[in-house]
Formats: C-alpha cells, sequence, structure tokens
C-alpha cells in the first residue's frame, strides 16, 4: 500500500482527536456527568422544600431506578415514606439497605437508625427498642439512638431505664438533661405517691431536687404529699417555693394553696400572699382567687367592687363571668335576660378556647400537661396569657 | 502532570520541525479555483492543525446547541408547573 494512502488517514484521525477532547473539556466545564443526577437531586430537594412531597418522591424513585448505588437516595426515600405513612414501604426499604453487600460501616448505621425510626413509627416499639440498644452497644451514632431510646422508655413509662439512659447521653454528649431527668424522678414520685409508698415518693422528690433544685413540680407533689399527711405548714411552704421557682405556674398552684390556707385558718396570710403575687403575676387568677376570699369574709358588695377595679386594670372574659355570676341576682327583668346572653356567650367563648400552649411547638391544650402531647418536651407547656385565657 | 504534558508538547513540536526540515520540498496543490505549491512537511502539518481545530469547533456547536435545547425544554417544563400550582 501507498504510505501516501496512509498520510490521508491523519487529517480524519487528527479531527476525530480534536472532537473528542472538545467534547471532554466541555463536559468537565460545565460538570455535565453529575448534572444529571445532581439536577435531580435539587429538583427533589426543591419539591420537599416546597412541601410538596408527591413530587419529590417521584423524583427520588426515579433517581433510585437508575443509579441503585445512590445509598443517601434510598435514605431519602424511606424517610419520605414514613413520614407520608407508609412504613411498611420505609421498612422494606431499609431493612434492603442493612442487607445490602459492600455497603460501608457508617452508612449501614444510618439505615439501622432509620430502620428502628420505622419500627417506632409502626409501633414495634420491642423491635425499634433492641436495633438502639444494639447501635449503643456498637457506640455507633449512639446519641441519636439514646434519644431515641429514652423516649421509647418515656411512652414505655419505664422511668428507671429513661434516668440510666438520659445519663448516659449527658455523659456522652455532655448536655444538661437534668431538667428532663427531674421530671422522670416526679414521673416516679407520682407513681409511688398514688400507690401509697409516701417515704418512696419522698425520696423521689429529694432525687429531682438534686437534678434541678428549682423543680416546680417536685415542690408541687411535695405540698400534696405533706397536704395529704396533714403537714399543711410545710405544705404551704413547698407551694410558695412553687411559685417562687416559677411564677407561671400560678394557676396551677393557687387551689391547692389557697386550701391549705383554709384548712390552718390563715385566710389573712392568704389575703396578703395573693396581694404579693398580683404585684408581680399579671394573670387572672390571684384576682378572682382574692375575690373569692373577699366575698366569704367581708361580704359580696366588698368583692364586686374589688373585682371591678381589677377588672378595669386587667381585663379578662374569666373576670367578666365571675363578675356577671357574681352581681346576676341583684337584677330582674330585661336586664337579666341580657345578662343571662352575656353569661353564655363569655362560657361558649371560654369553651373553645386553650388555656395552655407549648412554647416549642404550639401545642393548644385546656389541661396541664408535664410533657407536651405533640413535641414530647418537658415542662414546656405553659399558661396562655390574654384577655380570653389568663 | 502540568510538566509532562509541556514535555510533550516540545517534543511533538520538536519532531513537526525536524518533519517539515526533512520534507522541504515544494509540492503542486490544485484547488480546482486555484493551484499552490507548499512544502511537503508544512501541508501535512497544516492538514492536522485544520482536521483538530474542524473537529473541536464542531463538538462545541454540538455540546452547546443541545445545552441550549434541553435549557429551553426545562424552562418551558417550569413554566407549565407554575401555572398549574398557580
Amino acid at each position: 500500500m501507498n504510505p501516501i494512502w496512509l498520510l490521508a488517514l491523519v487529517p480524519p484521525l487528527a479531527f476525530a482527536c480534536g472532537w473528542w477532547l472538545a467534547r471532554r473539556n466541555i463536559a468537565r466545564r460545565s460538570g455535565d456527568r453529575v448534572n444529571e443526577l445532581s439536577s435531580d437531586y435539587f429538583r427533589g430537594l426543591n419539591y420537599l422544600l416546597n412541601e410538596e412531597q408527591d413530587k419529590a418522591l417521584e423524583v427520588f424513585l426515579r433517581l433510585a431506578e437508575y443509579n441503585r448505588d445512590t445509598v443517601e437516595t434510598h435514605l431519602a426515600l424511606g424517610n419520605l415514606f414514613r413520614k407520608r405513612g407508609e412504613v411498611d414501604r420505609a421498612i422494606r426499604l431499609h431493612q434492603h439497605l442493612v442487607s445490602r453487600q459492600g455497603l460501608s460501616d457508617e452508612m449501614k448505621t444510618v439505615a439501622l437508625l432509620e430502620l428502628g425510626e420505622d419500627y417506632m413509627r409502626a409501633g414495634l416499639l420491642d423491635r425499634a427498642e433492641t436495633l438502639f440498644s444494639d447501635l449503643v452497644a456498637m457506640d455507633a451514632l449512639a446519641p441519636s439512638a439514646l434519644r431515641h431510646l429514652i423516649a421509647i422508655y418515656q411512652h414505655e413509662r419505664e422511668w428507671h431505664k429513661a434516668i440510666d439512659h438520659a445519663r448516659r447521653l449527658e455523659a456522652m454528649t455532655g448536655e444538661d438533661e437534668s431538667p428532663m431527668i427531674a421530671q422522670f424522678y416526679c414521673e416516679l414520685a407520682e407513681q409511688s405517691r398514688q400507690h401509697g409508698a409516701r417515704t418512696e415518693a419522698r425520696d423521689y422528690i429529694r432525687e429531682a431536687f438534686v437534678c434541678q433544685r428549682d423543680c416546680v413540680r417536685a415542690h408541687m407533689i411535695a405540698g400534696r404529699l405533706s397536704s395529704e399527711d396533714g403537714e399543711i405548714e410545710q405544705a404551704i411552704a413547698s407551694y410558695e417555693a412553687a411559685i417562687a421557682a416559677d411564677i407561671a405556674f400560678v394557676p396551677e398552684i393557687l387551689p391547692p394553696l389557697l386550701n391549705c390556707y383554709a384548712r390552718s385558718q390563715q385566710m389573712d396570710r392568704a389575703e396578703s400572699f395573693l396581694r404579693e403575687i398580683m404585684e408581680r403575676y399579671h394573670g387572672i387568677s390571684p384576682v378572682l382567687a382574692l375575690t373569692r376570699l373577699y366575698e366569704g369574709r367581708d361580704g359580696e358588695r366588698t368583692a364586686i367592687d374589688f373585682l371591678t377595679g381589677q377588672l378595669r386594670k386587667r381585663p379578662s372574659v374569666r373576670g367578666l363571668m365571675a363578675l356577671i355570676d357574681a352581681t346576676m341576682d341583684k337584677v330582674s327583668g330585661e336586664a337579666r335576660e341580657n345578662y343571662l346572653i352575656l353569661r353564655d356567650l363569655t362560657r361558649k367563648l371560654l369553651e373553645g378556647q386553650a388555656m395552655y400552649r407549648c412554647s416549642r411547638c404550639g401545642f393548644g391544650a385546656k389541661a396541664h400537661h408535664w410533657q407536651c402531647p405533640s413535641c414530647k418536651s418537658w415542662g414546656t407547656v405553659r399558661p396562655i396569657h390574654g384577655v380570653a385565657n389568663e | 502532570m502540568r510538566l509532562i504534558a509541556i514535555l510533550f508538547l516540545l517534543l511533538f513540536v520538536a519532531a513537526g520541525i525536524v518533519f517539515g526540515a526533512l520534507n522541504a520540498d515544494l509540492v503542486p496543490f490544485d484547488l480546482g479555483f486555484a493551484r499552490l505549491s507548499l512544502p511537503r512537511g508544512g501541508a501535512m502539518l497544516a492538514a492536522v492543525l485544520v482536521g483538530w481545530i474542524l473537529g473541536g469547533i464542531t463538538a462545541w456547536l454540538g455540546t452547546s446547541l443541545s445545552h441550549r435545547r434541553r435549557r429551553r425544554r426545562e424552562r418551558d417544563g417550569s413554566k407549565v408547573g407554575n401555572a398549574t400550582t398557580a
């Protein structure tokens, strides 16, 4: 073959080389290789942020379909399934991830943690507990696993285990968990009190005070114990200490405290205490308590005058209702009819009102809870201050 | 890595110069509309260079056109998405 014909191949070869190199360079510059993947990721993420979980799910499913090695995508998918309530699918997906060959230990641990959360969501607490306990024993993602274990023990009301694990968490992370531990001791104290184990209950209260010196709940349980044991002075001291620890709990503490004052016939002391509280606390509860006290001691006229004066300073629907009730007997005819309508209206207004709200998640409740039923945090449910509430 | 690339480049430039010097005799070319005489080595190197550049331009045009098409499609898609969510 004539070498000149071989040389004729050189320009097309140069063309091919130039074309290939240029393609490679452009692809590298624009990030074309990762573009398909990352654009899908970001689109999925965007849907998630816009709370469009259905669309996000679609994108992530497609992503996992054409890239079966993407562990993160599988984890995100599992999370989405769990959040949508499709726990069985989330469990299957995470189980598949855990059993996958060649997965790094780190990723396997994350998948195990997710699987534990799936079990928790499905109500399979014993399985979740075993899984989280294994993770803690392996010292892998232990703080998260410990938090989940504490949540399980709280749910099962196994307070001793909850305390042990909270202490371990405290030692591991260095975060202060003592307010939560104090609440666990208060739960134990309540249990013991209900079962008549009064000494044990007092021991738990002491432990609660060790964890949190100004634990309102512990003061309140101590007051109740003393009151039930007939130690009125001690009960009054405990209730007063509870108000001193956190004045926001006045509506909760005042009824048993006033009962103790009444039992020990110290109504003057009660009056001076309520007067002092009124200066620091701007809710309606102490006003109503004082009104009742004046009504019993000095007569209805004094009570009404006091209540009217106070309502001008701190307008309140509850106060208004008390005023209507107190003055109802003094009116007749059409005015009485109007009073009745007004009373029904205020009652209905109060019926629909939440009296307490969680400062963490905003959950509204009519009764007080030490643990928020929604976000499960302790001591965050507090009385709402407003015209229609406290 | 960069040093190796520079060395290779220098090697090829040297080879090109040697190739051009060894093939310095003129070769006539008939392009149909014109006739020219070029050194054989120079013509060879020019052909390689032109092929290389043409290849690069073709690749760049192809990629940029497809990118533009895809972007237009995505923009249209997002417009439809916004319209349906609105």
